[in-house]
């Protein structure tokens, strides 16, 4: 059969948003690919020009919906690195207890989507629901289930509610449970393995020279974590580990994944136990100085980061927004050239896309 | 009292009844007439024009009977994978008998869909597909008996169609043809490489299957499916052809297209597959068949290995017939739900690599037994 | 021989800062420590290439961040965020164009990982970066006539 270029994409079941890969085939191996995305470019750089400081994160919120906490908190890192504030420490300790609980959703989301693009309906039916234990648990923290609008510039918009911290430890015991039903499910299943072993294969050098940030770095070995080596927010005081995994491939991505998870519900147990009393939030001044403000995270996908100009007015002059994911997908044809059509779906969803914050 | 009885004496009443007008024509009518309504009875009455009619009735009922457990078996496929997964089945469609109905109301969804041909579609093509696939799969339905009695049989000594297996797995074969050609003729790449893979995989897993039916063959000395249940009249062929009945659930599952081996029609990669440009009930046709070769396969195996409609005389043979094929279904299904999808290239490896040599295996082991006498 | 390590070049910053400013003398300027581990220089845009592939081979920056592109009154400002794994550094480093040219080099052959950055940068702002594998729209549909990201642009 000869060569000819199929579109995966933009309407298609297995595309965890939208965007469109166009790969040639010959027969079942693939020759080429190319990922084009900018199907929903929003313009969120240049509406953020016109909105107030404070109008901002919400419209944050929405960049990566599968993970919006680490979004709206980069962002007021960013601008408290601009106006040089100083965040109460209650407030840091509730900012990490929701990263790390927008961690696991997003992991287990993840987990879902690639269950189900692997044939496995009950593994993304069953994600599923132990992620709604952490979306109930955002409800009462902050009023929505998916994008939340919890932190302000100066800390978070309110105290935690009653019982949160009893709840967040029980869903913690739980997730710890299913977790290692998980790992019985997929890390010992043939077909599984047989999936997801030795395709994919991101090396090292390749994996550094092409900016790849997050899990699928780390899945090649490389033991690169912003929370432990540039940290920020409270992380320094939390004892935890960065995980990484030799195997540069899908499967590699995904115990690496799995570990995550692991460490986050361990960390949020740590900040529940050490959080002080005190005031969450301080008021920002509502104008910003001239002057810039970086700050950087580590989203569940990668390394998030945001740079703001401010030029003396409660508007910001220019703020961008580094999406890992933006960078990850550019590295894609390299995990892809040289593999089955059907391995397409396996590296595609160990990448964890999210296209909203690709296209911004 | 077996099925051509029953049927044949429907028929001579309903000949009878008939007959009566057109005899009392002749008498009328006067001349040339009244000739040719006398011969018109006389040909009714005739014992060849009966025995077809009975024929074609028995196949009807047969395949009724066939497709009410079609239906039942999505409805229980629908109800368990609910269970798996944690939540309800069907629930309000028939809502006092579980929702049995509910596989009703989704087909009357689907009549009433709009019927898109695709334009620059190979029209024969596309109209011919659904035609073959549905066709063959209904004619291996109306092959299997499920007892002695109730099964399509051209004289009253109810003896079944002579070489009923061979003609059951001819017409399970015919389907990869069908499914070329849907694929081919749909214009859409997708569906190109979708029909491909299909019949790639199943023309691949049909050797071990047949390899595994040849066994069962020499045990048996027939190839009729009275002779083949009668032969295991002391144990069933799954106990010493254990590893031809593994194989054979695996090819069934290839066959059948149930995930682990559902890559032709895997959602996440080509949409629908072979199926993608069909609409309305073509497509719920397609789905149907889907199940019906799930449910003709399970029968099969039941009579092949499972001892067919063999056990105590405490529940009618039908229902042990049919018992059985839902275990084998029950299994089928719980392994469905439960394991992700083999790639197309390591489903042809395991096909060609792993299991004819088992198959070739098995054959050897029957022929061993064969030769010692045991069978 | 080489010479044996001297005290001020311990400190990660302080020994790319003093690798930037006598690598280029005439072209880097304000070269400075904002805080622990984020330091910040000025390049011109003539040495730009050089200067990366400098702070990636001998340096270590591994890792291209973030390229921003940036538009003022009189100039179009690109700013460049690397990051250095071995020495956990996050070096910013902007380069200038006037506003009727704006065209630097581009960095894709140094880092792959700056090539969608690039792209990006010119979508929507209009930077042109020379030498670029494939310099294409990545965001906007591929005949947009504007870059909506400049300050004049209205909607």
């Amino acid at each position: 059969m000869a060569e000819m270029w199929i579109n995966m994409g933009p309407q298609h079941p297995m595309t965890h948003g939208l965007w469109n890969l166009k790969v040639k085939v010959d027969g079942e191996t693939i020759m080429d690919a190319v990922p084009e995305v900018g199907y929903l470019h929003r313009g969120i750089e240049k509406i953020c020009e016109d909105r107030t400081y404070t109008q901002i994160i919400p419209i944050t919120d929405r960049l990566c919906y599968g993970s919006s906490f680490t979004w709206s908190h980069l962002y007021c890192m960013t601008v408290e690195d601009l106006m040089g504030l100083e965040v109460p420490e209650r407030a840091e300790y509730i900012r990490v207890v929701g990263i790390e609980m927008q961690r696991i959703a997003s992991h287990l989301m993840w987990l879902a989507a690639f269950a189900a693009d692997l044939g496995m309906m009950a593994g993304f039916i069953y994600t599923m629901r132990d992620r709604e234990v952490f979306i109930d648990l955002f409800q009462a923290m902050s009023g929505s289930r998916i994008t939340y609008n919890f932190p302000r510039i100066g800390g978070v918009a309110h105290d935690l509610p009653a019982n949160f911290e009893r709840d967040a430890l029980r869903a913690c015991d739980y997730t710890e449970m299913r977790l290692r039903e998980y790992e019985d499910i997929f890390d010992d299943s043939k077909i599984f393995r047989l999936r997801t072993e030795g395709v994919g294969l991101l090396k090292k050098e390749d994996a550094l020279n092409l900016g790849v940030t997050g899990p699928p770095l780390r899945g090649s070995g490389v033991r690169y974590d912003i929370r432990k080596d540039t940290p920020y927010s409270v992380y320094p005081e939390l004892d935890f580990e960065a995980k990484t995994h030799l195997g540069c491939d899908v499967f590699a991505r995904y115990r690496v994944r799995m570990e995550e998870m692991w460490e986050s519900c361990k960390i949020i147990r740590q900040a529940l136990k050490k959080m002080p009393k005190g005031k969450w939030r301080v008021v920002a001044p509502r104008v910003a100085p001239e002057g810039t403000g970086v700050a950087r995270v580590e989203d569940p996908r990668g390394e998030g980061m945001m740079y703001v100009i401010g030029n003396g007015t409660d508007k910001p002059y220019r703020l961008k927004i580094r999406s890992p994911i933006f960078v990850t997908v550019s590295a894609a044809p390299v995990m892809l050239i040289g593999y089955k059509l059907a391995d397409v779906v396996s590296v595609m969803g160990s990448l964890d896309m999210c296209i909203g914050e690709t296209d911004r | 009292m077996n099925l051509f009885e029953f049927c044949y004496g429907l028929i001579h009443w309903l000949v009878d009844l008939v007959n009566n007008l057109w005899y009392w024509l002749g008498d009328v009518l006067p001349w040339a007439f009244g000739g040719f309504f006398t011969a018109i009875g006389d040909f009714a009455a005739s014992h060849g024009t009966m025995v077809t009619a009975t024929i074609l009735l028995e196949g009807i009922i047969v395949v009724a009977v066939a497709l009410v457990n079609v239906l039942n078996f999505i409805w229980l496929d629908r109800k368990l994978s609910g269970r798996i997964f944690d939540f309800y089945g069907p629930y309000y469609v028939g809502y006092r008998i579980g929702g049995w109905l509910q596989n009703l109301a989704d087909g009357m969804k689907l009549f009433t869909k709009e019927i898109i041909t695709p334009a620059k579609a190979d029209k024969l093509g596309f109209l011919l597909a659904p035609v073959i696939f549905v066709g063959s799969s209904v004619a291996i339905l109306a092959t299997i008996p499920l007892s002695p009695n109730f099964g399509i049989a051209v004289n009253d000594s109810g003896a079944g169609v002579p070489a009923g297996v061979l003609f059951a797995f001819a017409m399970f074969s015919i389907a990869p043809f069908s499914i070329l050609i849907a694929g081919w003729s749909s214009n859409n790449k997708y569906t190109l490489l979708g029909g491909m893979r299909s019949a790639a995989q199943m023309m691949s897993y049909e050797i071990p299957l047949l390899l595994c039916v040849a066994s069962v063959f020499l045990l048996s000395g027939s190839f009729s499916f009275v002779g083949v249940v009668n032969a295991q009249h002391d144990v069933w062929f799954a106990i010493p052809l254990f590893l031809g009945f593994i194989v054979f659930i695996v090819c069934l599952i290839a066959e059948v297209e149930i995930t682990p081996f559902d890559i032709p029609e895997a959602e996440a990669e080509l949409v629908e597959g072979w199926t993608t440009e069909y609409c309305g009930m073509r497509f719920g046709l397609f789905m149907m068949t889907s199940y019906l070769r799930g449910y003709a396969g399970g029968a099969l195996a039941t009579a092949l290995f499972l001892g067919g409609w063999q056990g105590p005389a405490v529940i009618p043979d039908e229902i042990w017939f049919l018992i059985k094929a839902y275990c084998v279904f029950f299994v089928i299904e719980w392994m469905r739900w439960s394991v992700p999808r083999i790639r197309i290239d390591q489903i042809l490896h395991l096909g060609w690599k792993r299991l004819m040599p088992l198959a070739v295996l098995n054959l050897l082991i029957a022929a061993a037994m064969k030769s010692m006498g045991w069978f | 021989m080489e010479r044996a390590p001297s005290r001020i070049d311990q400190d990660p910053a302080d020994r790319v800062l003093r690798a930037l400013a006598e690598g280029f003398p005439k072209s880097v300027s304000n070269g400075a420590k904002v805080r622990d581990g984020f330091i910040r220089a000025r390049v011109d845009r003539g040495d730009l290439y050089e200067a990366c592939t400098m702070l990636r081979d001998r340096q270590g920056f591994e890792h291209t961040s973030m390229i921003s592109a940036v538009e003022y009154d009189n100039r179009f400002e690109v700013v460049y965020h690397l990051y250095s794994y071995q020495a956990r550094l996050l070096l910013e480093l902007i380069t200038t164009t006037p506003k009727d040219d704006p065209s630097v080099d581009s960095v894709a052959l140094v880092w792959g990982g700056a090539n969608w950055h690039e792209r990006e940068a010119f979508d929507l702002m209009g930077i042109v970066f020379k030498n670029h594998p494939k310099l294409e729209r990545i965001l906007l549909p591929k005949d947009t006539m504007y870059h909506p990201l400049r300050k004049d642009f209205k909607g």
